[in-house]
């Protein structure tokens, strides 16, 4: 009986391919581990944005999470965070509720019971609900109607079954859905235009605003900064939306079909070249070119003063960060850092990078946080200079970490240039003896 | 209306009571949900989770999964971390997603204890029930299954139940802590202290079968209270003038209990115990009040005439109107906070 934490090398699943993945690293085909490393896979909501911070993106709204007691349990870690004070509510089911089905009875009348108790009447109301009701087969959509006649308000369902997560429309799937689904018919304006997928604005500085507003966009709408009700509903103006989270690709689709307003899918990298290549591109589309010679080179500079520092550094790179951990890892590496280790879900979208990885580091470690042996996972056995990624820095204790997981989102050339920014900040504290660097 | 919170977020639930017992003894714990159930368990209802790596694992059920009642595939995937994991036992806890499915846990732990050559125990808790019934299961599933021996008495040996996070609402002190060597060896216990009715029923069951008499106290109180920590030494016990008052106290019943005894030693005029949890009826006074809603303590708290409140500083929003003394005693299961938080607000 070896103890010792499974991996496989970036060569050998290159080798294998896709289609012959080791059961070690499919998540439906062992138990699934749980530790700190594991908290964003078992417990979305616990960190970041899971489906109850997501559900409460609508400015004014309230939730009411109708479910076991042992759903809403770690409600209290988002509920005493100050923007999310007094906008959740628990209507706790019992085993005599599954059996009769008599909580959804009950779910118009506490609505009304909700709004009723609030200083402020609210915009919406979220009704969540969990995987007792996804396999009792509750047909939310009819009880939102009856609450919504109730109170006079838009009452919204919102389904967090984790039993799910892996369909083709998982829990942030339908939410982003869900949310959407607001949006009432508007008229067009040629200078709107809404970024989808993420609920916390982009990283203050990043160039797509700059690109939009050079070609005469004068509105670029996000719900996470929308004031209010009526501002979220004028993202139905939109010319075109921008999805940058695969998330958010149906709550697109339903908005096209819906209200004619067409999107554009980008991806969040972290190679240069390669962000170049998607501006050229969405460039194409819209008949523009952007002048993006001066954010490159900022980008480059953060990352060649990085590699002054720190040239040859050896990275572990996690997963529960605001990256494709495989897309870093193979960013890293162009730009000729050492990744010994990569913690991710390898997944058809970013087998890709992956591969192209094996090509050019093919002994980089591939670990699964999920797999049971992790359990013993030694670190000692795979010395880093620097963790990105929370999880990273967890089995790490001794070595630098940059969580780089907040909620506001790094994307394109202002991404790569804080990140290395950031790394330099982190990695010369720890120079200077400040005891293990965190960030 | 029943079951609706507009204060406080939901309770510690059975499950994570459950875990809480089991989490230090050697085991590997299959949280039988889809992922959530877990998360919430060890995300935040295990304090110990963050500095001591467990055998803790999600079954990662999905919907085809549960609508096929596939605890073949469970079964297979326990026995591939039984091979790969050296545990003392496999445990099995139940969680909504196999309470609604019919989940038959006598033959799913059968069928494990062929394939894993681990002895296999399973826990039947619904997530709809709170931490003290999960732990209550997990403790005489325990001494059930591996408690069978009768060996001599050793002097002076204690064995303590219902010492765990969430009844204590702290990292249980050393002492009091409960190992694998120590549920098989519990016939030599020359007694057992009972610090939470989570551990009532265990002690019965080794009173039954063993003859170990029981104790029922909270040892913690006066070796330091709860808010020792955040009292410089002092405890709350002190710090409040007691003579006189009529107090209203609500935590679990051994350690309510407790305080009503040291208040009362110094002169309080009435003492009232109200729990959310389980609430034994040899442990009960008269007067004392199982809360179930919001609303049971907002009437207790305007109707009781009470000069001083003491529990879990989450509860005042509910009585926000109360004009007198409240006293924090943060209770785990229900804030999620450990006692070191603790403090006084008058």
């Amino acid at each position: 009986m070896g103890h010792a934490a499974c991996y496989f090398t970036a060569g050998e699943l290159a080798t294998r391919g896709m289609q012959h993945l080791p059961d070690e690293l499919v998540s439906n085909r062992h138990l699934i581990y749980s530790s700190p490393a594991t908290l964003a896979f078992n417990s979305p909501g616990a960190e970041g944005f899971g489906v109850k911070r997501a559900g409460l993106a609508i400015p004014g709204s309230v939730m009411l999470l109708v479910a076991p007691g042992c759903c809403g349990r770690n409600t209290s870690l988002v509920s005493n965070m100050p923007a999310y004070k007094d906008r959740f509510f628990y209507l706790n089911m019992a085993e005599t509720d599954i059996v009769t089905g008599r909580h959804l009875k009950k779910i118009p009348q506490a609505v009304e019971e909700v709004v009723d108790c609030l200083a402020q009447r609210p915009s919406l109301v979220m009704i969540c609900i969990t995987c007792v009701d996804a396999l009792l087969g509750t047909d939310m959509e009819r009880v939102c109607r009856r609450a919504e006649e109730r109170v006079g308000l838009p009452v919204r369902p919102c389904y967090m079954y984790a039993l799910t997560r892996e369909g083709r429309r998982p829990p942030m799937v339908h939410v982003r859905q869900s949310l959407y689904s607001l949006l009432e018919p508007r008229k067009k304006r040629p200078t709107s235009v809404n970024v989808l997928g993420f609920f916390a604005p982009l990283v203050e500085g990043c160039e797509l605003y700059g690109y939009l507003r050079g070609m005469g966009v004068k509105a670029i709408r996000e719900v996470s900064t929308c004031k209010d009700f009526d501002e979220f509903q004028r993202m139905a103006e939109a010319n075109f939306n921008l999805v940058l989270h695969p998330e958010a690709r149906f709550a697109a689709a339903d908005l096209q079909e819906r209200l004619g307003i067409p999107s554009i899918e980008l991806t969040r990298l972290y190679q240069l070249d390669r962000i170049r290549t998607q501006y050229q591109a969405l460039g194409q589309v819209l008949g523009q070119t952007f002048d993006d010679a001066s954010d490159y080179a900022a980008a480059q500079d953060a990352v060649d003063a990085f590699a002054r520092h720190m040239p040859q550094a050896a990275f572990s790179v996690g997963e529960c960060l605001n990256a494709d951990a495989f897309e870093l890892a193979l960013a890293l590496v162009r730009y000729g850092f050492v990744v010994r280790e990569v913690f991710g879900t390898v997944q058809a979208e970013n087998f890709v990078f992956l591969r192209r990885l094996a090509e050019l580091s093919p002994h980089t470690r591939v670990y699964s946080n999920m797999e049971p042996t992790m359990v013993y996972y030694d670190a000692s056995d795979c010395p880093v200079d620097v963790c990105l990624g929370k999880d990273a820095g967890w089995y790490h204790p001794e070595a630098a970490c940059l969580a780089w997981n907040e909620d506001v989102q790094p994307y394109g050339y202002a991404g790569v240039r804080l990140l290395f920014e950031a790394l330099l900040r982190l990695t010369s504290a720890a120079a200077s003896g400040e005891g293990r660097a965190q960030a | 209306m029943r079951g609706l919170r507009k204060y406080l977020t939901p309770f510690a639930p059975d499950q994570s009571g459950a875990v809480s017992v089991l989490y230090e003894l050697g085991g590997i714990v299959v949280v039988c949900d889809a992922g959530g159930c877990t998360g919430n368990i060890c995300g935040f209802d295990e304090p110990r989770w963050h500095r001591t790596r467990s055998a803790v694992f999600s079954a990662g059920l999905r919907d085809m999964d549960a609508i096929m009642g596939r605890d073949d595939k469970l079964v297979a995937e326990l026995a591939d971390a039984a091979h790969k994991i050296t545990a003392n036992f496999a445990a099995v806890v139940g969680t909504p997603v196999p309470s609604v499915i019919g989940t038959d846990y006598h033959a799913l732990r059968r069928m494990a204890e062929r394939k894993c050559d681990l002895p296999v125990i399973t826990i039947d808790t619904t997530g709809m029930e709170l931490y003290d019934v999960g732990a209550s299961k997990a403790y005489v599933e325990l001494f059930d299954r591996f408690a069978t021996e009768k060996l001599p008495v050793r002097d002076g040996r204690v064995l303590y139940l219902g010492a765990n996070p969430l009844d204590l609402s702290r990292i249980p002190p050393q002492e009091m802590s409960l190992s694998f060597d120590e549920v098989v060896h519990a016939s030599e216990a020359e007694r057992v202290m009972v610090v939470a009715p989570s551990g009532l029923a265990a002690a019965k069951l080794l009173q039954r079968r063993f003859g170990t008499p029981y104790d029922v106290g909270y040892p913690l109180l006066g070796a330091g209270d709860p808010c020792e920590a955040a009292h410089d030494g002092q405890t709350l016990l002190d710090e409040v003038p007691w003579a006189g008052k009529r107090v209203l106290v609500v935590h679990q019943q051994v350690a309510a209990n407790a305080i009503r005894d040291a208040i009362r030693s110094r002169g309080a005029e009435r003492v009232v115990c109200a729990t959310w949890f389980m609430q034994a009826p040899e442990l009960t006074q008269e007067g004392d009040v199982r809360l179930r809603e919001e609303d049971d303590f907002e009437e207790l708290v305007y109707q009781g005439d009470f000069d001083v409140l003491v529990g879990d500083p989450t509860l005042w929003r509910i009585v926000s109107d109360f004009d007198g003394m409240t006293v924090d005693l943060p209770q785990f299961p229900v804030s999620g906070e450990l006692v070191c938080q603790a403090g006084v607000v008058t």
